[in-house]
């Protein structure tokens, strides 16, 4: 056995002493205190003192506002469409950076810049591109007389949805592409050359070896952006700040107007933890997965 | 015959890609060298007739975006978050990638776990906490809870840096006479600054990219970050000035996509790691 494994723990604890106080008092303390301050009506304006209000709050949102089922539902949409979409394109984009074409490392770079660019930096662009009046989808559309009139993209309750869609699935795909090129790499030559000495090619090669062996892979990003995408509102607000109406609003956006802009943190709070619990039981299920694949 | 075929398409789709990948920015940073009269056109023109840097001096001077000091408030942040990140990522993750004590694996879930929990889900008790700690609108906020989104995947990064390092160096300075503490901080931290300067650009990028955090604990001059003036601006501005704003994102986005480049190949293989794995 090594010096070092022979170790004290104390060593190994002392050195993360640190981090673990960073994060249980900066992290779990404030979700400990969300559900605390989920059962009150703190609120920033007007009222001097808390009180609690027992489950005033989430019975509000469940039996009372009649937005809170349709916001929901919106999040659904939102959350699984958007990665949805992040696989749809990721998955193709991975497989031809896989193969051999000239300056791949390039591209690979290349292919990350949506990824990393600011997220408000992303919703300006796009937002200009979809813009109804001098955007360039519009004009590529009339073009191609695909449309007659200009579309309001952000605007119309029928077409903001695949907008938003679109930017998402545009911003979060590269990380998808990512995660499956890595597992392509991962994945032994010898099993493709005995699939083809029994026949197979192209799409079926895909579908019968290639997409079985990236399982894992597709499930593990797949739970990271899931959770992703369900904790950030920022693209949302940028663009259209949960309107026309309440058509793009989510939980995430909720939580924020709830919280600030209608100052009430209690009813902001109490989406929070329910937010929360939903978050759990995905990570939940994403600790597992790693859990067994690292056995 | 059939074989160039393939080989054809293989560009086609790659060309494909990478038009819809980079179109959105190229489209942002051309944008941003035409007059407001070229921007304004019912037919978008691939070629600027009078390039122009009007739109960085609006998006730079006082009559416009004024984002210097934004951008400084950012820098500032960013590069103390980055701090942060490293002091308490090199010390866990040393923990983690060096020892086998009881509770590892339990605090190795803690970590995943912790990264899950972001913006919306901690909001409400952050601003409660900020505002009684009498710092909310304040640079010293930010970087406290950007530490709550980098600290977990860093630390987690930083592990598998120590990983590669060979333990008998450690051994050999021990015996030597050298404690724990300067084994680890003479022969041991020199060998991972690869990926303390990667884990220190990926912390600075996410801290620089945030804009929900820095949205509700600041709103003041002095605190606000470049990405909350930005969206300031589109509201402002949103219907006159778009060649200044596409100007300000490009200096918004100019910083992280640089540092990217640089620090990219450390960071793929960390990130990717778990999908490897897998």
């Amino acid at each position: 056995m090594s010096l070092l494994k022979r170790l004290s723990h104390r060593v190994a604890y002392l050195f993360l002493l640190p981090t673990l106080a960073y994060l249980i008092g900066f992290q779990t303390y404030p979700l400990v205190e969300n559900i605390r301050l989920s059962f009150t009506n703190l609120s920033l304006i007007g009222r001097e003192s808390v009180e609690y209000v027992g489950w005033e709050n989430y019975r509000h949102f469940l039996a009372v506002d009649k937005q809170f089922w349709s916001i929901l539902w919106n999040t659904v949409v939102w959350v699984f469409g958007s990665v949805l979409f992040q696989f749809v394109l990721g998955i193709p984009t991975a497989l031809v950076l896989n193969m051999r074409i000239r300056a791949r490392g390039l591209w690979r770079g290349l292919i990350l810049i949506p990824w990393v660019m600011p997220v408000v930096v992303v919703s300006i662009v796009w937002k200009w591109i979809f813009d109804g009046q001098w955007g360039i989808l519009n004009f590529f559309l009339r073009e191609f007389h695909l449309i007659s009139r200009n579309v309001i993209w952000l605007g119309n309750p029928q077409t903001v949805w695949p907008s938003l869609l679109l930017t998402s699935a545009w911003k979060g795909f590269p990380y998808i592409t990512l995660m499956v090129l890595a597992g392509l790499q991962g994945i032994e030559k010898e099993v493709y050359e005995a699939a083809k000495v029994d026949g197979a090619t192209g799409f079926r090669l895909f579908w019968h070896i290639t997409l079985p062996l990236l399982q894992p892979t597709i499930f593990v990003s797949g739970l990271v952006a899931i959770v992703t995408t369900w904790t950030k509102f920022e693209l949302i607000w940028v663009l259209t700040e949960g309107g026309p109406g309440n058509t793009t609003s989510t939980l995430a956006t909720y939580i924020y107007t709830n919280s600030f802009v209608f100052y009430d943190m209690g009813k902001g709070a109490a989406l929070a933890v329910m937010s929360t619990l939903v978050v759990l039981i995905v990570s939940l299920f994403y600790v597992k997965m790693l859990r067994r694949s690292s056995v | 015959m059939r074989r160039l075929y393939s080989v054809g398409m293989r560009y086609v789709f790659l060309a494909l890609i990478m038009v819809f990948t980079l179109f959105p920015f190229f489209w942002l940073v051309f944008n941003s060298f035409k007059p407001s009269r070229e921007i304004f056109t019912v037919r978008p023109t691939l070629r600027i007739q009078n390039p122009t840097l009007e739109n960085y001096k609006w998006a730079m001077g006082p009559k416009g975006a004024n984002l210097g000091r934004y951008l400084l408030n950012s820098i500032f942040t960013a590069g103390f978050a980055a701090i942060v990140t490293i002091i308490f990522a090199t010390t866990g993750g040393y923990a983690l990638g060096r020892f086998l004590f009881r509770g590892r694996e339990s605090i190795a879930i803690f970590l995943i776990l912790s990264q899950m929990f972001q913006g919306p889900l901690i909001m409400v008790p952050w601003y409660k906490m900020a505002s009684a700690l009498g710092i909310i609108n304040t640079r010293l906020v930010l970087i406290l809870i950007y530490g709550t989104a980098t600290i977990p995947t860093c630390t987690w990064l930083m592990s598998g840096f120590y990983g590669n390092v060979p333990e008998d160096l450690e051994e050999a300075a021990m015996i030597d006479g050298c404690s724990y503490f300067a084994a680890f901080w003479r022969v041991v931290l020199p060998l991972v600054i690869p990926g303390i300067v990667a884990i220190g650009l990926y912390s600075f990028i996410i801290a620089w990219n945030d804009y929900q955090y820095a949205l509700i604990l600041t709103s003041s001059d002095f605190a606000k970050t470049v990405q909350v003036g930005l969206a300031e601006l589109i509201g402002f501005f949103g219907k006159t000035s778009w060649g200044g704003i596409m100007a300000s994102g490009v200096l918004t986005s100019l910083p992280v996509v640089m540092l990217f480049v640089v620090v990219q190949r450390y960071l793929v293989e960390g990130l990717t790691s778990g999908a490897v794995k897998g």
